[in-house]
């Protein structure tokens, strides 16, 4: 795996309290990265550790295989949780600031810019003042602000908060087009259902800990644990006998409409489900056979609660 | 240096352009000329009425009464044969008179026996009009009456005042020719301006500071920036920013006040007015027309503005910076005004004595060297105090930058509590 960002071991306590415990993580090139975890588990202290904003008391970050250095930092594109403009400063000057902070030339900082604003449909703010605007608006201006350097490495704390489903909707598009365009981006969050549509890896991180780290697919592929969906017409007792040493039932069986039964069934190996369908299929009328994959949301809670 | 360039130039931009900037740049001027002016205003519109007053004396051949002179303030009018009961029923109201003055048979002797009734409010200036007529009239009296012979020229040559006193320096010549004029009076109101300059400059602007550094931390953009730049690009970048603001604001104001005292003032002010400022002058331009003391003048304050302010406005920085709110800033806030107060204090007295031990040493402390020293500077002090002083200004203002920044860097990114001086120690130790 080619790793852009690699995290060892990090620890950090603050006065009376742990909030990172030997956290370890690996992030892939090109991926999008998804933090996940309840409030007050340690997202944004991991974050605000790769940020070089705070110091880990033990562990180190790594940027491209070389421990990561503050000049580092100036090349990563960050948007706090916490949203911070300029009130009192025009929306256009204060993201030719920004813009040009990060390096980039005046030209070239304004050719962006207007590009950006057009594409998120705000050209017609560039003159008016951050006070004057709603949250969510303000919220695009950060964005924009962070992106506009085309930084590999973007990393938006609840980069969602904020916003309605329509702009929310916006956001994670051009989340997904930054990453086609080569970034990799790295976000916290509690929207599970952004993690589900855009997220390619994530990190559960819970009472400061990992408790969960891999691709979506897998996590959820494995939190399901063979689990399957299946609605016949015929005796439940002949339906038994047929998993009988491959599998169990889940649950009691649910009549539905049209004399059909509905059972969920748990299979022990993966190899067996074959296996399982074709005896099933003699047993019974087979309708449907299906795995059934928890919701990153199911997967959040129980993970959280340890019942996973 | 790029990104501090960016950031003095924001800074710059966003502060000069403010509705409150420009406000204060154009009322600052109008307000000092007023004070000016003032003064011959209130006495043009202060005039009022000449106010009628009647007078009761008991004196034999009404001796005091008599001799009351009316001017165009009041207008006495003497009553025969009336007491002062019977007057003050017959002259009850303001339309009849403004007030009846009653001067007892014994005044003479007993300098309490005279009273003023009022039917409206007294006023300051009636009373000691009256005052001093009735002492000069008294006292006149008691001079005729030791009968000495030429008691007026006698006394009018006791009347001594000496001219302006000519100072000058010893040079060690023994040629009052070759010595150099000196004017304390000029000196004095040179070392005042240039006090008072400082003084406001380190208050204003390394307030600015901290505000600005407030209010990034407060909207939460420092979370961006430290990921742009280091905080002493940030700190340095606000320093200088608000520096050149200052540098702006004070020039503004320079050419508006020297414009308007040179066009507006003769037209406001009456000609006594303008006579008595110009003597005043005259002892003035003596000491403004050397042009090589006013060179080295002018660098002196350069330097110690610059000096002063960087010290300040990085101690106030780091205040900004530790807390979350104007509010928290208080405490500290206190302590780092106390010294700029203490400067002001004994910079008064610097007037009375320029090269007193204890001045001496409030121009060396760096806290309050700036405006002790630039009052001094004007007087006959020794050339190395002003150099020392200087030296061991801009060595604590490495050191004040230096702790102000290691504040600076963690101060920004704590918030919730109001942190302590303790912790404020911790933080300077912190690597």
């Amino acid at each position: 795996m080619d790793t852009i960002l690699k995290i060892e071991h990090v620890s950090k306590a603050f006065t009376g309290h742990q909030a990172l415990d030997d956290v370890s993580l690996e992030i892939p090139r090109g991926s999008i990265y998804g933090l996940l975890g309840p409030n007050g588990a340690g997202k944004t202290t991991l974050i605000r550790i790769i940020n070089r904003i705070t110091i880990p008391d033990n562990g180190k970050v790594f940027l491209d295989g070389k421990e990561i250095a503050t000049e580092d930092i100036y090349h990563i594109g960050y948007m706090p949780e916490e949203r911070g403009l300029y009130k009192k400063m025009k929306v256009g000057d204060q993201a030719m600031f920004f813009a040009q902070l990060k390096g980039m030339k005046k030209a070239d900082a304004e050719k962006r810019l207007k590009w950006w604003f057009e594409r998120l449909e705000i050209s017609d703010w560039w003159d008016k003042k951050i006070e004057d605007l709603s949250k969510g608006m303000a919220q695009k201006i950060q964005f924009i602000s962070t992106v506009v350097h085309e930084p590999k490495l973007l990393i938006f704390d609840e980069p969602f908060s904020g916003f309605d489903p329509i702009n929310a909707d916006l956001l994670k598009r051009e989340i997904l087009g930054l990453r086609d365009r080569g970034a990799t981006v790295i976000f916290s969050t509690h929207n599970m259902a952004s993690v589900e549509e855009i997220c390619d890896d994530i990190t559960l991180i819970n009472k400061s800990r990992n408790i969960l780290s891999g691709t979506v697919d897998e996590i959820r592929r494995k939190a399901g644990g063979n689990t399957f969906q299946v609605v016949f017409n015929g005796d439940i007792e002949a339906f038994n006998a047929a998993i009988q040493g491959i599998g169990t039932t889940i649950d009691e069986p649910e009549g539905i409409i049209g004399g059909y039964t509905q059972q969920k069934i748990h299979i022990q190996e993966d190899s067996n489900v074959q296996q399982a369908i074709a005896s099933l299929n003699q047993a019974c009328r087979l309708r449907s056979f299906q795995e059934i994959v928890p919701s990153m949301n199911d997967i959040f809670i129980r993970a959280v609660n340890g019942t996973l | 240096m790029g990104k501090t360039s960016l950031i003095i130039a924001r800074e710059y931009r966003e502060r000069t352009k403010k509705k409150s900037f420009i406000i204060a740049t154009i009322l600052m001027p109008l307000f000092m000329i007023g004070l000016m002016v003032a003064p011959s205003l209130v006495m043009m519109l202060g005039k009022t009425d000449t106010k009628h007053i009647v007078v009761v004396d008991d004196t034999p051949g009404q001796i005091i009464g008599s001799r009351l002179a009316s001017n165009s303030e009041v207008e006495f009018q003497l009553l025969d044969g009336m007491t002062k009961e019977q007057a003050y029923q017959a002259y009850d109201t303001s339309d009849k008179a403004f007030g009846i003055l009653y001067i007892g048979r014994n005044i003479e002797e007993n300098y309490n026996d005279v009273s003023l009734v009022t039917n409206t409010s007294a006023s300051v200036s009636i009373e000691e009009n009256i005052r001093s007529q009735i002492e000069q009239t008294i006292r006149n009296r008691k001079i005729e009456q030791t009968n000495i012979p030429g008691i007026d020229s006698i006394l009018a040559s006791t009347q001594v005042r000496l001219g302006s006193l000519q100072t000058l320096k010893n040079n060690g010549s023994d040629n009052i020719e070759s010595m150099e004029e000196t004017s304390t009076d000029a000196s004095m109101l040179l070392g005042l301006v240039m006090g008072l300059l400082l003084y406001m400059i380190l208050i204003i602007y390394g307030q600015m500071v901290m505000t600005s550094v407030i209010e990034e931390k407060q909207s939460r953009v420092i979370d961006v920036m430290v990921t742009s730049c280091t905080p002493f690009e940030l700190m340095s970048g606000k320093i200088i920013g608000v520096a050149a603001v200052a540098a702006t604001q004070i020039a503004i104001w320079a050419v508006l006040v020297i414009g308007a005292s040179k066009f507006l003032l003769p037209v406001l002010m009456d000609n006594t007015a303008l006579a008595s400022a110009g003597a005043v002058a005259t002892g003035i331009n003596a000491t403004l027309g050397n042009v090589l003391f006013m060179v080295k003048l002018f660098i002196y304050l350069l330097f110690y503005i610059i000096g002063g302010f960087v010290l300040y406005s990085s101690l106030f920085a780091a205040v900004g910076s530790a807390v979350d709110t104007a509010q928290d800033a208080g405490q500290f806030n206190t302590i780092i005004m106390m010294p700029i107060i203490l400067a002001i204090i004994v910079m008064m007295q610097v007037f009375n004595d320029a090269n007193s031990p204890l001045i001496m040493w409030f121009s060396m402390i760096p806290f309050t060297s700036p405006i002790v020293m630039m009052a001094r500077i004007p007087f006959d002090i020794p050339v190395w105090q002003p150099l020392v002083s200087l030296a061991i200004l801009y060595a604590s203002v490495m050191i004040a930058i230096w702790l102000a920044g290691k504040v600076y860097r963690i101060g920004i990114f704590m918030h919730g509590k109001k942190p302590t001086w303790k912790d404020l120690l911790l933080w300077i130790k912190t690597k």
